[in-house]
């Protein structure tokens, strides 16, 4: 995918997740990033497992950080620095909280999924060509040193030695080291073979949107003018001192949209090219 | 003009104690399709990369005499300049990957030649037609398999439509087959296209014959140059291990033809050997798995496999790239629990990565060995008698105080398999270990390996080497797409087959040179009394 049609629907569920108070619109965020994100390339489990873990951590805390609320549903033993009366008002905002980060996160993966990296290293390169290469590069690496890592402790129980799970950042430190030395020369050198750094250079031209991309497009900018209309307070949620009704008709209807505007982008990305 | 040409070349590497190249002078004539040979660390690498001004623009060192390359004197012009008129595939095709998607990958040469920006996706579409990977186009890079990486680089040298090819031991990480196609697709370039190629190759069973010129170097000099024919008579006296195997072995039976293809052997034999059981040890099971299931990445590697491993014998298991050899490997090893099934084992086993950097964690040699029997506890005076008897055995013992990352690929690979077997595992699954050796070495190995069989360990050997398996294993078990195909067969087996197949057994009907050898003995001397 472009950079442009993958940045424009998920940097608009990004800004949605981070401006929007209700939760409904929050809910209906990270729906449509997880379902955009779903249907990119995978691999999803790792981006999935990291959105929930921390929205699960603030779920968990933010009931005993936060002093607010009017509706009490438990009270704990007291606890220096803890806040230990929970409130329904705490709960659903520790909630919606947990909502925000998880679409934040599901929409900035669906736009790593989903942006072809040559084309997005060639954008930049437009204004930094030797920071696009390196950041190119760079992400390529990231994946051959996790293999490494996982080939050096399995090579290191195969002759009886278990890295222990304490010492063994700091036992793969020198080996990684070593190894992503030799790779990088060995790319080096291949880069060079292959004419880099004998002078100016030229860029195949860029492939001409097609209707998968301008849909993309639509999308975003639909679900841009969403971002608008929530910055204007058209969906306006307050938690404390008691919660609103979520069901208000601008709440509902946002999210119906968020929803709709989401899937328009799932049905984009997945229809065949 | 020559395309290439070496005048009286020396070079050596920044802190290198000897010459890499030793005063090397060789014309490659416009066309020519050269195949370059030698034992490793004879300097082969070295003329692909100071044909491309790599040495010493890239490497430093110090080099004398010319190197001119279409033209261009190598001294005055750096490698960005010279890639125009030279193009070099490396050994390893995913360390010179550089871009994600695979046309992207092929375009990053003619970008960087500046090729003009309308014409550079036709050519790179062309280019991936030339090398049969259209259907790779839309891949990322990081999903191809060793084979599909090989022939992106090579699309990607193609497309900048340089006169003359480099290509260092492309078919070193590929199974029988792809290598066979790759070979084919090399040979069809230079004869169509009339690209001057270059060569430098281990496997020389399919491009010996086929090959306009073998250049044969040692110690970094040309020692040898001339047709094929020619170089098999001089190599047989002097070097027979860097021969097609089916020439090692006519060689080894003492007759005087020199066959240096299939073909030519079966003209000249005119028909098989009848096949011929040859059982394997009868030793005790050492690792046995039954029914075993097991996943790696999403999808089942093994389905339903059973397999042996038995105490005193070495047993290779064969199959394509990707079809669950390694996986079986790390199962027997006890490194990866199966999904389903059982494995039974009658002690630990041990078992050598098929990149030996995996094993490199200590300062020196000599600790990297002790490192197993260190955190097993085993007393200081226990410790130092069994490194040292490795470091004898294995032949590290000059190099226990340097750093393993200073060894050679070949002593790390040792060093690799040292590091295992100190701990003394019952029994000991080596994944890939012929990976980019010469012949030499893989005999040094086999020898090895037959020395750890004859201690009564269990050897379990993950190759694509059909050649290498008939010479150094006694039991073969195949496997494809997870399943088993047959389980610790006699070696035999490797002449009857169509794909895990010695090229002694297409040719002879006997899969070991020594057996193929004495059946060609015998068939001289039925054909002398007849």
């Amino acid at each position: 995918m472009k950079p442009l049609p993958a940045a424009l629907p998920c940097g608009a569920l990004l800004l949605l997740a981070v401006t929007a108070d209700h939760p409904l619109i929050l809910a209906a965020v990270a729906l449509s990033s997880l379902f955009l994100l779903l249907a990119a390339p995978p691999p999803h489990a790792p981006y999935i497992w990291f959105a929930v873990l921390a929205g699960g951590l603030v779920v968990a805390i933010n009931p005993f950080v936060g002093l607010q609320g009017l509706t009490p549903l438990w009270r704990g033993p007291d606890i220096p620095l803890l806040d230990s009366e929970v409130t329904a008002e705490e709960l659903a905002f520790g909630a919606a909280a947990a909502l925000r980060i998880i679409g934040s996160a599901l929409a900035v993966s669906a736009f790593i999924r989903l942006v072809d990296g040559d084309m997005l290293a060639r954008d930049v390169a437009r204004v930094a060509p030797r920071s696009a290469m390196i950041g190119s590069l760079g992400a390529r690496l990231l994946p051959t040193l996790e293999r490494d890592a996982a080939g050096i402790v399995l090579a290191a129980r195969g002759r009886g030695v278990e890295l222990r799970r304490r010492r063994t950042a700091t036992e793969l430190v020198a080996p990684l080291v070593s190894l992503s030395l030799e790779r990088s020369l060995a790319l080096a050198e291949a880069m060079e073979a292959r004419g880099y750094g004998g002078g100016p250079r030229t860029a195949r031209p860029a492939r001409r949107t097609d209707t998968r991309e301008r849909v993309l497009l639509g999308a975003g900018v639909a679900l841009a003018g969403l971002v608008a209309a929530v910055l204007a307070g058209a969906a306006p949620y307050a938690y404390y001192d008691l919660l609103d009704d979520p069901l208000s008709g601008a709440g509902v209807g946002l999210a119906v949209a968020v929803v709709a505007l989401g899937g328009l982008a799932v049905g984009a990305v997945r229809w065949p090219r | 003009m020559a395309a290439l040409s070496f005048q009286d070349v020396s070079y050596s590497y920044p802190g290198g104690a000897r010459a890499a190249l030793d005063r090397l002078s060789l014309d490659v004539e416009p066309g020519e399709l050269v195949l370059l040979l030698g034992e490793s660390g004879c300097g082969k690498s070295t003329l692909l990369r100071a044909a491309l001004g790599l040495v010493p623009h890239f490497h430093g060192g110090r080099l004398a005499g010319r190197v001119i390359v279409g033209g261009l004197d190598t001294r005055e012009h750096r490698p960005g300049e010279l890639a125009r008129a030279a193009g070099l595939v490396f050994q390893d095709p995913e360390a010179q990957l550089v871009a994600e998607g695979v046309v992207s990958e092929v375009a990053f040469g003619l970008e960087s030649l500046a090729t003009e920006a309308g014409r550079i996706e036709a050519r790179a579409e062309e280019a991936l037609m030339a090398v049969g990977a259209t259907g790779l186009a839309d891949r990322s890079t990081g999903s191809l398999s060793g084979g599909e990486q090989q022939r992106v680089a090579i699309a990607s040298v193609l497309a900048m439509g340089q006169p003359l090819l480099l290509l260092d031991e492309p078919t070193s990480q590929l199974d029988p087959v792809a290598a066979e196609e790759l070979l084919a697709l090399v040979t069809r370039i230079n004869r169509d296209r009339g690209v001057t190629t270059v060569l430098a190759e281990h496997r020389t069973g399919r491009l010996f014959g086929e090959a306009d010129r073998v250049v044969v170097m040692d110690s970094g000099r040309v020692s040898f140059s001339g047709t094929p024919p020619e170089a098999a008579r001089r190599l047989a006296r002097d070097a027979p291990w860097l021969l097609p195997p089916v020439t090692q072995a006519f060689i080894a039976s003492g007759r005087q033809e020199l066959p240096l293809t299939v073909r030519e052997a079966k003209r000249l034999l005119g028909a098989r050997a009848e096949p011929q059981a040859v059982a394997g040890p009868a030793g005790d099971v050492a690792v046995r798995l039954e029914r075993v299931w097991a996943r790696r990445g999403q999808a089942d590697a093994l389905r339903d496999v059973t397999a042996t491993l038995r105490a005193g014998a070495i047993t290779a298991v064969m199959g394509e790239n990707g079809a669950g050899k390694t996986t079986l490997a790390l199962v027997a090893a006890g490194l990866l629990e199966p999904r389903k099934g059982r494995v039974h084992t009658s002690g630990r086993s041990g078992y050598v990565s098929q990149n030996p950097a995996h094993h490199l964690l200590r300062e020196t040699v000599g600790e990297e060995v002790a490192h197993a029997l260190e955190l097993a506890h085993i007393p200081a005076a226990e410790r130092r008698r069994r490194v040292s008897d490795e470091l004898e055995r294995f032949g590290l013992a000059g190099v226990a105080g340097r750093h393993p990352h200073d060894l050679s690929s070949g002593e790390r690979q040792r060093l690799a398999i040292a590091s295992v077997t100190v701990g003394r595992p019952a029994a000991l699954l080596l994944d890939e270990p012929t990976r980019g050796m010469d012949g030499l070495r893989k005999l040094a190995l086999a020898d090895l390996l037959r020395s750890l069989a004859a201690d009564g360990t269990a050897v379990g050997l993950v190759t694509h080497d059909a050649d290498f398996a008939a010479e150094a294993c006694d039991l073969v078990t195949t496997i494809a797409r997870g399943r088993v195909l047959a389980d610790a067969a006699p070696r035999s087996v490797l002449s009857e087959g169509a794909f895990f197949v010695s090229q002694v057994g297409l040719a002879t009907g006997r899969a070991r040179t020594s057996e193929a050898a004495a059946w060609l003995r015998a068939t001289a001397g039925e054909r002398l009394h007849a």
